[in-house]
């Protein structure tokens, strides 16, 4: 038995209604608990900053694209070079960190849960391999249904309950947790060079739209009852003109949950564009929050760019052959048969381009103009808008219209006309911030029921003490002690142990990694449908019992197992 | 002030060193450096006898020497800013990295990647460089963007890889693919070089020698006189396989 | 028994669709793989146990013993030296880069020897590809370049490309046209519907003149081009660009011929290229079974494909400088392990040659040329034989690797992860 008593604690807890209480919390054996005897560890948080650990509920840190994000990168990994130091690894990298990177500075920020946004399930091993060598988070994978030839099949039929099927055997294979679509049909139009340039295109030889495929999902995933929503990277992304197609995509989701939100729209600020070209492109952040604000079935985070160099990578094929087109620089594409696809391209968001100022103004804007902060989360699509090492920044920006002024100050001229950001006077507090990071993650990926995002008795014990007296700063003005105070907790408790100090590792790790067991009708299950398998055979290059992932790549596997519908 | 270091006998002569200490500018401090042989940690005086005549109140008045084995020695003159440094046989690997001032100067030969993503200053090679001299790191878009490199002899394939910016001039010849990538700054190689600038965007280089395997898409302009060289050049526009504007001079 | 879906561990296809009789712990029949799969599992003849060089000969030592000279004479080395890592599973591949970053030794895996310069290129340039799946179900035109498939991936053909049914190509042989490039007519050329033969070391001119081509610039290009004729580089360039889908595979007569990594660069920007007009993708044919799972472990835990030195305790990488073959041709390194490969028949003659200069210890299931280099050879499992693991396939797809039978000796993992607690002081990775 372990125990450890954290005292002093300024907690804000957004899930069980806390905010900013002194309070002492008790451990025992990772979790919360009531009470813990005189014999445990002490912790003395002085009236510090503590959350629920943070939660990154979209982000890329594993996997065969972010491996070869790295691979491709010897001039990034000399960026953020550090020797092995007691418990710690080796670490190379800046925006594409080797996987020790990835999990140190991730818990340096109190971050302890994470969802990687893109798992093709045939190369779901990987991403797998790759969470065990990502120590000090628990993971979780989306995976990419957009382009998987079993699922449009079944969406053709229009057919709810054989695409659910499908869904559960896939997942059950893949070992992953919920469903993403990535620029859904786009991926397979993308097997010919093509793209599709709206939900109602068709996808080549599948006779099936996105929109199709959106609203049978949203179907066939409340229907499997799955924890998470459908997760969803809208069509066009990065285009002018792409607000209406987010917009159109809004419109086809319906409020079918009452305990969470019915679709999590990702990345909005590359989908939040007006204008038609990239000389004219505008924010069309008011008409997205409009929307978002009217339907409490639609959750989104931001995708923030910040300035500087980083890497896209994302499924999403042909958006990035078309910004590859326009920087010239080195372009990775990465088809992965009947299921998905993937590219990455290098990029350097720079202060004097008019476009990448008016992106970042973007996303700060759909965070400010949404009104309830559980329906905009905080992140930047590490690292496709920016290193996650940047949330910092992005929260002292969201508490200080003054920081926000100054970098107005320095950037290229149209962010003032083409967005409304510099007339926006909210500043986020606290509570705020412990939304955007955990709770309305906890909440939009149902992890709550699994102890995740919150401090009650009962729940892990993930916590972050943050060296910040929120008594004594003032994030309107004192930004950047907000922007420090976030880069490095005093001590980051994951399962009750305390694994960073000051940003430094002090433990070996020992995630777990939860997935989705998806119940289905006996007579539903994909094992056992002689057309199933037999597409399978002749179309994949790998045999059918060699596809699902052996449960010996989930050394701590967490199996969530969902009531069979009928 | 002149720093005069010695490299003593070792146990292992083919062990590299890496004495990115060895600057000008860290010796006004003192000359108690940390370099690394292999795996281990060394200082300075572990590795070589050291001298130090006269004294200096400023980095640009300190001459560093370097005497004796020195082929196997890498990394000297990194980051260097000011001041010189006088290597009087061969180097190793990477001498002159990321140069932004001063000069150095070898009298022997340079081993591979001398002046790596250098920015300014000169380095002078009396003798032959290795392969990739004045280029860049992989995977990195430009390569030398500053500053001279002068070889009196020959070098090895690939100089001036994604050069960017600077002056690179060979006097003997160089290897296959000089001018490779090449983006910008000027090449010149008075002696032969096989398949140069493949690839190239941007930039000039000059070929007073035989070119061996020209590539067969660079588009020819126009012939020539080319006062500075008072020589007659070819001069070709390329290369035509990607969307290249560089130039190349060959003398015919 | 009959053990089916195995998957062959020897070359970069991993095959997975085996089917392994055995008996009594004995392989017995193998079916449905090529010549190469038949003899990996047939012909498995392995060292009995650990043996020490002596004076006069070899002496047989035990593991426990073989283990800690092992760790002993890498504890001491300046300069040590881990290399090979393509015929074993990714567990062992992982517990090499610990090692490797405990004692700063430089790690290095057999890309150095085959497709390095093609990850070299990748750096520059970026990666169009797929998985095989994609080109088996869309590829029109598939093109073989400075590779000989059907002697070195024989069954590369028949289950990705050239005769496999696709979904969107249900009569393959008549639908593909397949181009087959390269110095020689090789088996694989006379399958070719259109043959190009180049002069040696011309690779990169023609491509360099295709792409030129593709762009609109023919008007440059002269009339034969490394012995190839305009007319045939116009008319490839047409059937390229026409594709519904095209291919290319290359081998190591496109990396190891003159220009190396330029040659796969300029064959990627062809392909970048091309996919202005249609789809196009590229891939090498890697070799050893699990050298692309080498890269990718490396790549995850130290930032690195390959020929990464930890000498200054970071990870540090440039070939040319960190790479195995240099290192050794230098007479840099003073200690060398060497597991599941065999650069005693691979490496440049000085290469090897350094090996048995300095203790060598070689953790392998057979005896090869390296053994007789070597100090010490420690026998351990065969991957995909008598061991379970992860694998890479060629273009990335992650397959587990099964044990068939047991022959009763440890994991080279294992072995590994002893070596690693003695010089770590008992504690483990």
């Amino acid at each position: 038995m372990t125990e450890l008593w954290v005292k002093n604690a300024c907690v804000i807890d957004p899930i069980r209604g806390i905010n900013g209480e002194i309070m002492d919390i008790a451990i025992r054996d990772g979790r919360i608990v009531e009470s813990v005897s005189d014999r445990a560890d002490v912790i003395d948080a002085q009236r510090c900053l503590t959350l629920p650990g943070g939660i990154d509920s979209h982000t890329h840190v594993s996997g065969t694209k972010v491996n070869f994000g790295r691979y491709m990168s010897p001039e990034d990994m000399r960026a953020g070079r550090t020797k092995r130091k007691g418990k710690m690894h080796v670490t190379s990298g800046y925006y594409v960190p080797t996987t020790f990177g990835n999990s140190y500075r991730y818990s340096a920020m109190g971050y302890t849960t994470l969802l990687e946004g893109a798992m093709a399930p045939l190369e779901a091993r990987h991403t797998h391999e790759e969470f065990t060598a990502t120590p000090h988070q628990d993971m979780m994978a989306n995976t990419l249904f957009d382009g998987n030839w079993a699922v449009m099949d079944a969406v053709r039929e229009k057919d709810v309950r054989k695409t659910a099927a499908v869904v559960a055997w896939t997942l059950k294979a893949a070992r992953g947790y919920g469903i993403k679509l990535t620029n859904p049909g786009g991926t397979e139009a993308w097997g010919w060079g093509e793209d599709l340039t709206g939900i109602h295109d068709m996808v080549p030889h599948f006779a099936v739209t996105p929109a199709e495929i959106i609203t049978t999902m949203i179907r066939a995933n409340e229907l499997l009852k799955l924890p998470h929503s459908v997760h969803l990277h809208c069509n066009n992304l990065g285009k002018p003109g792409n607000y209406q197609t987010t917009l159109e995509t809004f419109e086809l989701v319906p409020d079918l949950n009452a305990a969470r939100q019915t679709l999590y729209a990702t990345h909005v600020q590359f989908h939040a564009y007006g204008g038609g070209t990239w000389k004219n492109i505008c924010s069309k952040a008011e008409e997205i929050t409009r929307s978002v604000n009217s339907k409490p079935q639609i959750v989104m985070d931001m995708g923030q760019i910040m300035f500087g160099r980083t890497m896209t990578m994302t499924a999403d094929g042909p958006m990035e052959f078309n910004l590859h087109c326009l920087h010239n620089n080195k372009w990775s594409n990465h088809d992965v048969e009947l299921e998905t696809g993937s590219g990455i391209i290098p990029v350097t968001y720079s202060k004097k381009s008019a476009v990448n100022c008016i992106m970042w103004a973007i996303g700060l804007e759909l965070a400010l103009l949404t009104k309830n902060p559980y329906q905009c989360l905080l992140e930047t699509d590490n690292p496709n808008g920016a290193p996650f090492v940047k949330y910092p920044e992005v929260i002292g920006l969201l508490m200080s219209k003054r920081y926000r002024d100054e970098e107005c100050a320095t950037l290229a001229a149209g962010v003032e006309q083409r967005t409304s950001l510099c007339a926006l006077e909210r500043e986020m507090d606290w509570h705020d911030i412990a939304v955007m990071t955990r709770a309305g993650q906890a909440k939009a990926l149902g992890i709550g029921s699994q102890g995740k995002g919150h401090l009650g008795v009962g729940a892990e014990a993930d916590i972050a003490i943050y060296p910040i007296r929120t008594d004594s700063v003032d994030p309107a003005r004192e930004y950047r002690k907000v922007v420090e105070g976030f880069q490095k907790t005093r001590y980051t408790i994951k399962r009750g142990r305390v694994v960073s100090r000051d940003g430094e590792i002090i433990v070996d790790g020992a995630n777990a990694t939860f997935w989705v067991d998806a119940k289905v009708p006996e007579d539903l299950k994909m094992e056992n449908d002689p057309e199933f398998i037999k597409r399978f055979e002749q179309f994949y290059t790998v045999r059918m019992s060699n596809y699902p992932v052996q449960d010996v790549y989930l050394p701590r596997g967490r199996r969530i197992e969902t009531e069979v519908f009928t | 002030m002149r720093v005069i270091l010695e490299s003593k006998v070792r146990a292992k002569p083919n062990l590299p060193i890496e004495a990115e200490a060895i600057i000008p500018r860290n010796f006004l401090k003192g000359t108690d450096l940390v370099v690394y042989e292999g795996n281990k940690e060394r200082t300075l005086s572990e590795l070589f006898w050291i001298f130090v005549e006269g004294t200096a109140v400023a980095p640009e008045n300190i001459e560093v020497i370097l005497k004796g084995d020195t082929s196997r020695i890498k990394r000297v003159g990194e980051y260097m800013d000011t001041g010189s440094i006088v290597i009087e046989g061969d180097i190793g690997m990477h001498c002159g990295n990321f140069m932004s001032g001063g000069t150095i100067e070898i009298r022997g030969n340079a081993d591979s990647w001398l002046g790596r993503e250098m920015r300014g200053g000169t380095i002078l090679c009396r003798g032959n460089a290795g392969h990739y001299c004045a280029t860049g790191y992989r995977g990195e878009k430009k390569g030398m963007q500053g500053g001279k490199v002068e070889v009196s002899g020959n070098t090895g394939d690939f100089c001036a890889e994604y050069l960017a910016g600077g002056t690179v001039h060979i006097h003997g010849s160089a290897g296959d693919f000089p001018g490779v990538e090449m983006r910008g700054g000027e090449l010149i190689i008075e002696g032969d070089a096989t398949r140069p600038c493949g690839n190239m965007k941007s930039g000039t280089c000059v070929i007073l020698g035989t070119v061996h395997d020209m590539l067969p898409t660079f588009e020819k302009i126009e012939r020539r006189v080319l006062p500075a060289w008072k020589i007659t050049a070819d001069v070709y526009r390329g290369d035509v396989a990607n969307r290249g504007k560089g130039t190349l001079c060959v003398r015919c | 028994m009959i053990e089916h879906d195995v998957v062959c561990p020897f070359c970069g296809c991993l095959c997975d669709d085996l089917e392994i009789e055995t008996e009594g712990g004995r392989i017995v029949k193998v079916q449905n793989g090529c010549a190469l799969a038949e003899s990996t599992f047939m012909n498995d003849v392995r060292l009995p146990a650990p043996i020490r060089r002596t004076e006069t000969g070899w002496e047989d030592i035990s593991y426990q013993e073989a283990i800690k000279e092992t760790a002993e004479i890498l504890q001491g080395a300046d300069r040590p030296l881990l290399y090979g890592w393509s015929s074993t599973h990714g567990e062992a591949q992982s517990v090499g880069v610990h090692i490797a970053e405990l004692i700063g030794a430089v790690i290095d895996n057999t890309s150095t020897v085959c497709h390095g310069p093609s990850i070299l290129a990748i750096q520059e340039v970026g990666h169009p590809g797929c998985t095989l799946g994609q080109v088996k179900n869309r590829a029109d035109v598939i093109i073989y370049w400075g590779c000989n498939p059907v002697e070195a991936h024989p069954r590369h053909m028949s289950r990705y490309t050239t005769y496999a049914t696709g979904f969107f190509v249900p009569d393959a042989q008549r639908e593909r046209t397949v181009i087959v490039v390269d110095t020689r007519r090789t088996d694989t050329a006379g399958i070719a519907d259109e043959f190009v033969q180049i002069e040696h070391g011309g690779d990169y001119a023609v491509l360099s003149a295709l792409r030129a081509i593709v762009r609109g610039k023919a008007s440059v290009i002269p009339a034969k081009v490394a012995g190839v004729s305009k007319e045939q580089l116009i008319r490839i360039a047409e059937i390229c660009k026409t594709a519904k889908f095209g291919a290319i595979f290359f081998g190591l007569g496109l990396t190891m011929s003159r220009g190396k990594y330029k040659n796969i660069r300029n064959a990627i920007e062809l392909t970048d290229e091309l996919n202005r007009y249609t789809k196009f993708v590229i891939s090498p044919l890697r070799g050893h079974g699990n050298v692309y799972g080498s890269n990718e472990v490396f790549t995850w835990m130290t930032g690195y494909p390959f020929a990464v030195d930890f000498a200054r305790g970071i990870a540090f990488y440039n070939p040319g400088e960190t790479t195995a073959v240099d290192i050794l041709r230098r007479g840099e390194c003073d200690a060398a392990l060497i597991v599941a490969s065999d650069p005693g028949a691979n490496f440049p003659r000085a290469a090897a040659a350094h090996l048995a200069k300095i203790p060598t210890i070689v953790i392998d299931p057979h005896v090869n040329a390296t053994t007789a280099l070597s100090r010490i050879h420690i026998p351990c499992t065969a991957a995909g034989i008598d061991a379970a693991g992860t694998a890479y396939r060629m273009d990335g797809v992650p397959i587990r690797l099964k044990k068939v039978i047991d022959r009763g000796y440890p994991d080279d993992a294992e072995i590994l992860k002893k070596i690693y607690d003695h010089l770590n002081g008992g504690k483990g990775p």
